[in-house]
């Protein structure tokens, strides 16, 4: 059985854990800066809390990285030259050369790298894909996201402090454009250019927003919206691509399957429930041991978590230069 | 250890739905299938990489450990009987049978062969269905007043609508599915039923009922109304729904079973149409099936289950005809 050790105790790497904890591996144990965390996390979800992170790595034949962006270099080097297979968080890193020397050290050691770019196992996103992948739309030339809610306070805790930190989280399309511009590659193929506005340098406190425009090498266009400048709340996903013989949409404000409004408040919890096979956490992570056990490539190669870094920081200096940046030049 | 499954009959629509899931599912081997059509089974044996079987027989000498009954109606019990003699797993399509006398002598001959019979109610696998059981189980409604359904589909033509083959039309259809799930939500049963049922409302070239209004009373206290109608036109952006809208004390729960969907427009001539995404409710009922022969233990939705739904409707068509409500006896 495979040992998984989680690097990073925060609060994906719950959301990891609950999906491990129903796969077949066993939780080897956590490792943490702040060395109280990873044993709160051993207690609440098993395994043991290393205080240095090679001697998680010996225990373990799966790192999974789950720290936060900035953080991501160290381990994911270490476990490579450790010889570890790894999972990391989306983005892989925070620049395309960190990106770059990773995918390269990882080929020289040959250790499986999958990154957890989750939206390609929602099964909204997946069902979307497909019917693109079936033909059914034809050729595809407009495609459209929308991913917006509110700024990411996390209790208001450090976390929260390392969102509003620019230099450590990339802000919006770094955390959040990132998700669709990945998905947007994933159906439409290689973006050529991007050009992008948004807030990155207008100064407003704990908030971010950016508008895409995504050029594909096919010839189609993208549409990007990624928001934490809407209000509060679920975030809202909106997603459409009209093909020469066809469109397909959908929008997380359609009406769910499920909708309870109670006497002493009407605000109604609406929900779309999901079969358990359906979590998308859960999908991503069964679908890596899947392709492990079988020696099939990823869903998400190493080289998709390169390219969606680079065209992200090409919409980052897009904005910044108020000029269209061609994807096959761009470096960071 | 794959689990082997084979397939006796292509008439039910269902029965592509299962072969996708039959393939999808890990660990199980379809080892054959079997329909009077000859061409019909073998381009769809081909389709789905198994078998095509000459006759029941010749399915049923494979030994499957499951054997998924989909043909008309009015064949269940032929085919189920025959089956319960050889496979000791049964999935029978929904309704049980054409008449409660069928439907209790299959649950008889199933019990004394030891094969164990369950129905095909995948609604109950629908994740907000399944919700909605355990929000009920934890008392989230309090005393829950009604229950109005909704069961509405399109025509689906063939031997639906020759009662011979089908037992009745929208009817018999559409009635089982809900019943079902009310029954399983409160463990409880239909104590009285009456019915508005229209005859050609929607199709008048054809001697079936297409519309029908139920209202029912459970045990439980609770009632309700279900719309069984094969109303929804050719065109239309779905197959059908089932949508359950109860209040109780605390609030007011409505479940949609089939969403969520995309919205697509495709195809020729082009139309508008859902796609539903996620695991399908059937995806859940063929899991379930596999389970239960996995592990040996007892069906999850059981032949009684079938039964009971089934004398519903058979309970609505005989309002109809006597205009009075109709009760049902539970000994």
């Amino acid at each position: 059985m495979h040992r998984v050790g989680i690097v990073g105790a925060g609060s994906i790497s719950r959301v990891h854990a609950a999906a491990w904890a129903r796969l077949p591996v066993e939780l080897a144990g956590w490792h943490d800066v702040v060395p109280e965390a990873a044993v709160a996390a051993a207690e609440r979800w098993g395994g043991r809390a290393f205080d240095v992170l090679e001697d998680l790595l010996a225990a373990s034949d799966i790192v999974d990285v789950c720290t936060n962006v900035a953080a991501h270099p160290e381990p994911v080097l270490a476990a490579a030259h450790a010889g570890k297979t790894i999972v990391c968080e989306k983005p892989l890193a925070r620049t395309v050369a960190q990106c770059e020397e990773i995918l390269a050290v990882c080929t020289e050691r040959q250790v499986p790298l999958f990154v957890a770019h989750v939206v390609r196992f929602f099964p909204e996103f997946e069902a979307a894909w497909r019917t693109v992948q079936a033909g059914t739309i034809g050729k595809p030339g407009m495609m459209r996201t929308v991913r917006a809610g509110g700024f990411p306070r996390m209790g208001g805790g450090a976390a929260a402090r390392r969102y509003a930190d620019f230099e450590q989280s990339g802000g919006v399309i770094m955390d959040v454009g990132i998700h669709d511009i990945d998905f947007h590659r994933w159906c439409m193929g290689e973006v050529e250019r991007v050009f992008a506005r948004g807030l990155l340098e207008a100064g407003v406190p704990e908030c971010d927003h950016a508008l895409l425009v995504l050029r594909f090498e096919s010839g189609a266009i993208g549409h990007i919206e990624a928001s934490w400048a809407h209000t509060p709340g679920r975030t809202r996903t909106h997603l459409e691509i009209a093909g020469d013989q066809g469109l397909v949409a959908w929008d997380s404000r359609d009406p769910a399957s499920l909708s309870w409004r109670t006497r002493t408040d009407n605000m109604p919890m609406t929900r779309n429930t999901l079969q358990e096979a359906d979590h998308p956490y859960f999908a991503e992570l069964a679908h890596f041991l899947d392709c492990l056990d079988k020696g099939c490539e990823f869903r998400v190669t190493p080289h998709d978590a390169l390219m969606a870094v680079k065209v992200s920081q090409a919409a980052l200096h897009s904005i910044r230069t108020g000029q269209p940046v061609a994807i096959a030049d761009f470096r960071d | 250890m794959a689990v082997r499954i084979g397939l006796c009959s292509l008439d039910h629509l269902h029965a592509m739905s299962y072969l996708a899931c039959l393939a999808e599912v890990p660990d199980i081997d379809l080892v054959g299938i079997w329909d009077d059509d000859k061409k019909l089974r073998e381009a769809t044996a081909q389709r789905f990489n198994t078998q095509a079987c000459a006759s029941l027989q010749d399915l049923l000498d494979r030994n499957p450990d499951g054997v998924i009954v989909c043909s008309a109606n009015a064949l269940h019990r032929e085919h189920v009987e025959a089956a319960a003699q050889l496979t000791p797993y049964i999935l029978c399509e929904k309704p049980i049978a054409t008449s409660a006398a069928d439907g209790q002598a299959m649950i008889d001959v199933c019990q004394a062969a030891g094969a164990k019979l369950q129905i095909a109610f995948p609604v109950r696998f629908a994740p907000a269905v399944a919700e909605a059981k355990r929000m009920l189980d934890a008392n989230r409604l309090g005393r829950v007043y009604s229950a109005a359904c909704t069961n509405q589909g399109f025509n689906p033509g063939r031997w639906f609508v020759n009662r011979e083959q089908s037992g009745g039309g929208a009817v018999i259809d559409h009635t089982v599915h809900v019943v079902d799930l009310l029954r399983w939500f409160w463990d409880t049963e239909v104590v009285e039923v009456y019915a508005e049922i229209g005859l050609g409302f929607f199709r008048p070239d054809l001697d079936i009922d297409d519309a029908g209004l139920l209202s029912f009373r459970l045990a439980n206290g609770v009632y309700g109304t279900l719309d069984t109608s094969w109303s929804r036109p050719e065109g239309h952006h779905s197959w059908g729904n089932v949508i359950l809208e109860l209040v109780g004390s605390e609030g007011v729960l409505s479940v949609d079973a089939f969403r969520p969907h995309l919205d697509v427009t495709a195809g020729t001539p082009r139309r508008s149409y859902w796609h539903p995404w996620g695991r399908s409710p059937d995806h859940g009922l063929i899991d379930d099936f596999a389970d239960m022969i996995r592990t040996g233990r007892e069906p999850s939705i059981s032949g009684h289950d079938g039964l009971q739904a089934l004398r519903v409707a058979l309970a609505a068509y005989e309002s109809a005809q006597t205009g009075q409500p109709v009760a049902l006896d539970h000994d």
